[in-house]
């Protein structure tokens, strides 16, 4: 813990901030303070702005982009740069930023800026782990949308990259920072439903793909290559983007990649299971018929754990539960104990749990669990005073891991071993080859 | 039992895309017999797209299949068939594609052949990632050669790819984190 961090008092702090300021008045610099000089290199301040940059800035992206405006119209914050493959995003962005945003298309250029303290991730998946590895290099904090990778081995690169680099690492899964999920977690850590045995999760089908769209010339608007990047080289089809990016097994992987990354998250949140991993892995599921499109319509995924003992299924569609209010939702989880079940809908930012674990309260002596104030608050904290933040790298490529060999299961039509500690395949040659994927140079790790 | 190969390729040509799926989806069981048919029937310029695209599927169900624990001996004979039209030379998109499959399932022996194309200006990217993702000492001696003989814009990416794999390669720069792409874009009026 720095002196500057948060833990330091108010007064003290501006009091420190007053003699820094008047000291460098008399020596004829500048009284703007950026964030990162009253602090230890990589922590600002405590009471200091931060200084963003948002790549990717189409879909979710124009969601946090919009989300820190805010922030920033309230005076919390600085939003530098903008930076994204397509003009047309970016012209529509900067009109939402405001002039003092720069624009970029080559994330690298915003990376080279001094003055930028993080950056907030929201390309397709399969630049995910690179971009975050490359902004760690950078020593830039990172918010970087779900799922954390594409692959097993970009996950421990970015592990490896937070680490070292000493960046804070928040992943967008923000289903865990919400109330219902904490008291979900409370509940169930207390042992209210006993000892929990088995996960259902249930999530409503991939969409097949029309088919029909040959390939053709990129728009003059996007950076075909750039938009690819990691990925190796094809010619542009208009079926490849934007959102529908997902529904590729390389570059989105799916409903369980996509919304598995939630729903799972608050499983593993939940189950407390952060440090595990399955030891075996099976899915079985209907391909597409016809089209470019190639991830699972539908689909189910058995995972089984060891010490202690528990089963996760990923149900696609599954049986949904009827809410409380009688209305159905399209993805959630059943949690099955010894003492009862209880049911957690959604996953993401609109997490709902049963009213008697929302109710329940906690008696003298029970176990408390970690209660985030909010999934950007949480990593701003993360930022400031270097806290592991809730959805930190380390847990967020668990999940994706749950979500990657469940895809790579179903790709090689076998079931897999999986070596949580060694964090590989075992037995299978070509499984453990597809750990990796070699990616486009120069857009890989 | 098992298609034949001329069951499978007259299936993959059926109109209806739910026959064409669960031909391709069967693939696996026709195994390397199959691989060049499909392959002809891929690069034959008035194959339909949707028929060109289960064709495609059916030969990478074929690799997936062949490269599951205990089958080597079906295994070895896919990498002989996708060695063998490396060889005879195919449009860039099949030989791509090749690439990649030989990258799951190849070994020693499909080295060299690799490794000769990272000669190609179309291929090399995809014969470097091959190498790199191919284990074995024998794809590492490759990889160190290509280093040696690759042009000076192919340089940086031959000396990732040796990094991947663990070499240190101190006096070849990397390029990663260099911004190469501008955008005409410019920010609403200050």
């Amino acid at each position: 813990m720095n002196k500057y961090s948060g833990n330091m008092p108010r007064r003290s702090f501006l009091k420190t901030i007053g003699a820094a300021t008047a000291a460098g008045t008399a020596l004829g610099f500048p009284q703007v303070i950026p964030a990162g000089v009253l602090a230890v290199e990589g922590k600002p301040g405590a009471n200091s702005k931060l200084t963003f940059a948002h790549i990717g800035i189409g879909g979710m992206g124009g969601g946090h982009l919009g989300d820190m405006v805010g922030r920033m119209k309230r005076g919390e914050c600085n939003i530098a740069a903008l930076c994204d493959v397509d003009d047309q995003h970016l012209e529509r962005a900067s009109k939402v930023a405001g002039p003092q945003a720069d624009v970029y298309r080559d994330y690298r250029y915003v990376l080279e800026r001094k003055d930028i303290d993080a950056v907030i991730i929201a390309t397709p998946d399969h630049w995910h782990g690179v971009q975050t590895v490359h902004a760690a290099e950078r020593g830039k904090h990172v918010y970087v949308e779900k799922p954390a990778c594409c692959t097993i081995e970009e996950g421990k690169a970015m592990i490896t990259a937070g680490k070292k680099h000493k960046v804070a690492i928040q992943v967008g899964s923000q289903g865990r920072s919400t109330g219902d999920a904490y008291a979900a977690c409370r509940y169930v850590v207390n042992g209210m439903i006993g000892k929990v045995t088995r996960v259902d999760c249930w999530h409503y089908a991939s969409p097949g793909d029309g088919g029909g769209n040959p390939d053709s010339d990129p728009p003059p608007y996007l950076d075909w290559d750039l938009w690819l990047g990691p990925l190796r080289w094809r010619p542009y089809n208009s079926r490849y983007l934007h959102g529908v990016f997902r529904w590729f097994l390389e570059s989105g992987g799916g409903q369980i990649r996509d919304r598995g990354a939630h729903v799972m998250s608050v499983a593993k949140y939940v189950m407390q299971a952060d440090d595990a991993g399955p030891v075996t892995v099976e899915a079985t599921g209907t391909a597409p018929t016809k089209g470019l499109w190639d991830t699972a319509v539908d689909m189910q995924v058995i995972y089984t754990f060891k010490n202690p003992d528990w089963v996760l299924t990923w149900n696609q569609p599954g049986k949904p539960v009827p809410m409380e209010n009688g209305k159905m939702h399209g993805y959630g989880a059943v949690y099955h104990g010894s003492k009862g079940d209880l049911v957690i809908w959604g996953g993401d930012g609109g997490t709902n749990t049963e009213k008697k674990a929302r109710e329940w309260r906690a008696p003298a002596g029970a176990k408390e669990v970690y209660r985030s104030p909010g999934h950007k608050e949480d990593w701003f904290n993360g930022i400031r005073t270097g806290a592991k933040t809730i959805m930190n790298i380390e847990a967020a490529v668990g999940v994706a891991n749950l979500c990657i060999l469940g895809n790579l299961s179903f790709i090689l039509g076998r079931k897999l071993q999986w070596d949580q500690a060694k964090q590989e395949i075992v037995g299978d040659e070509e499984a453990r080859r597809m750990m990796s994927v070699p990616q486009r140079y120069p857009y890989c790790l | 039992m098992a298609m034949t190969v001329q069951e499978l390729l007259a299936k993959i040509k059926d109109k209806d895309d739910k026959v064409r799926s669960a031909t391709w989806l069967a693939a696996g069981e026709v195994g390397a017999p199959a691989v060049r048919p499909l392959a002809a029937l891929a690069c034959d310029t008035s194959t339909e797209l949707e028929v060109g695209r289960a064709t495609k599927r059916a030969i990478w169900k074929i690799v997936r299949s062949a490269g599951r624990p205990g089958a080597d001996a079906e295994k070895n004979a896919v990498v002989v068939e996708l060695l063998i039209l490396l060889a005879e030379g195919q449009p860039t998109p099949l030989m791509r594609e090749v690439l990649w499959m030989l990258s799951e399932i190849g070994g020693d022996e499909s080295v060299l052949p690799v490794a000769k194309l990272l000669a190609s200006q179309e291929l090399c990217e995809d014969a470097r990632c091959c190498l790199q993702r191919m284990p074995g000492d024998k794809s590492l001696g490759a990889l160190r050669a290509g280093l040696a003989a690759a042009p000076h814009d192919f340089k940086s990416a031959m000396a990732d790819a040796l990094r991947a794999r663990g070499v240190d390669v101190p006096d070849v720069p990397s390029k990663k984190l260099v911004p190469t792409k501008s955008t005409r874009v410019k920010p609403v009026a200050r």
